[in-house]
């Protein structure tokens, strides 16, 4: 399976990523699954200009190493490609890009799930609003 | 022996800080590094249920035995995403 795990400060440019999208030719790719977290303009019923992520990169590496190992023991998945962001993410950017590719959707879109519920679990990476208005 | 303790997210402001070196006798565990943190920060024992808690990049339990030199790490729960 191939991986890729890129934590950065930078707006996740879309464009770029499909544009490097590698099938698997070989092995048949059937699926190709990708979501997009966003920053809501909303926390806790007030109004935010952004998040701020903060991340313990070295553990956060780890953390999806072995998230990433599962995924290759319990699912016939192809590649997975993850963007985080840390810093400052405004109201409607993305923090988060994954991309599953598989030969079929049923294991993509179960595969995708599972990663970002054990993230949210696991992974080093926090929150904070910034510019709160009422 | 000497372990560095480092805070993540809103823990930082508690401890008014981003690091700690505490003092702790050979063969202590993680918990009781624990209970000297909360000794000098009692607002951090409230959370302690659901306080995460890693030795270099891996999580660990309380009976965690620490070793000189070992970097551990408390934070709250995670929110990436």
């Amino acid at each position: 399976m191939r991986r890729t795990l890129i934590l950065q400060e930078e707006p996740i440019d879309e464009a770029t990523l499909t544009e490097a999208r590698l099938f698997d030719e070989g092995r048949g790719t059937g699926a190709v699954i990708y979501f997009l977290g966003v920053v809501r303009g909303q926390e806790n019923d007030k109004m935010i200009k952004g998040l701020h992520y903060e991340a313990f990169a070295e553990m956060v590496e780890r953390q999806f190493e072995l998230i990433f190992d599962h995924v290759e023991r319990t699912w016939p998945i192809q590649s997975i490609r993850l963007i985080h962001r840390t810093g400052p993410v405004q109201v409607s950017e993305a923090s988060l890009w994954i991309e599953v590719m598989a030969g079929h959707r049923g294991e993509a879109f179960e595969a995708c799930q599972w990663v970002i519920d054990e993230m949210k679990r696991v992974v080093p990476i926090w929150k904070q609003p910034y510019g709160l208005t009422d | 022996m000497q372990i560095n303790t480092r805070f993540y997210s809103y823990f930082k402001e508690i401890v008014s800080g981003e690091e700690l070196v505490v003092d702790l006798p050979e063969g202590s565990t993680l918990g009781d590094l624990l209970e000297v943190v909360f000794e000098n920060y009692p607002k951090l024992r409230e959370m302690r249920q659901s306080t995460l808690k890693a030795v270099g990049v891996e999580y660990q339990k309380e009976d965690y035995v620490l070793h000189n030199g070992d970097q551990v790490s408390l934070f709250p729960p995670v929110q990436g995403g």
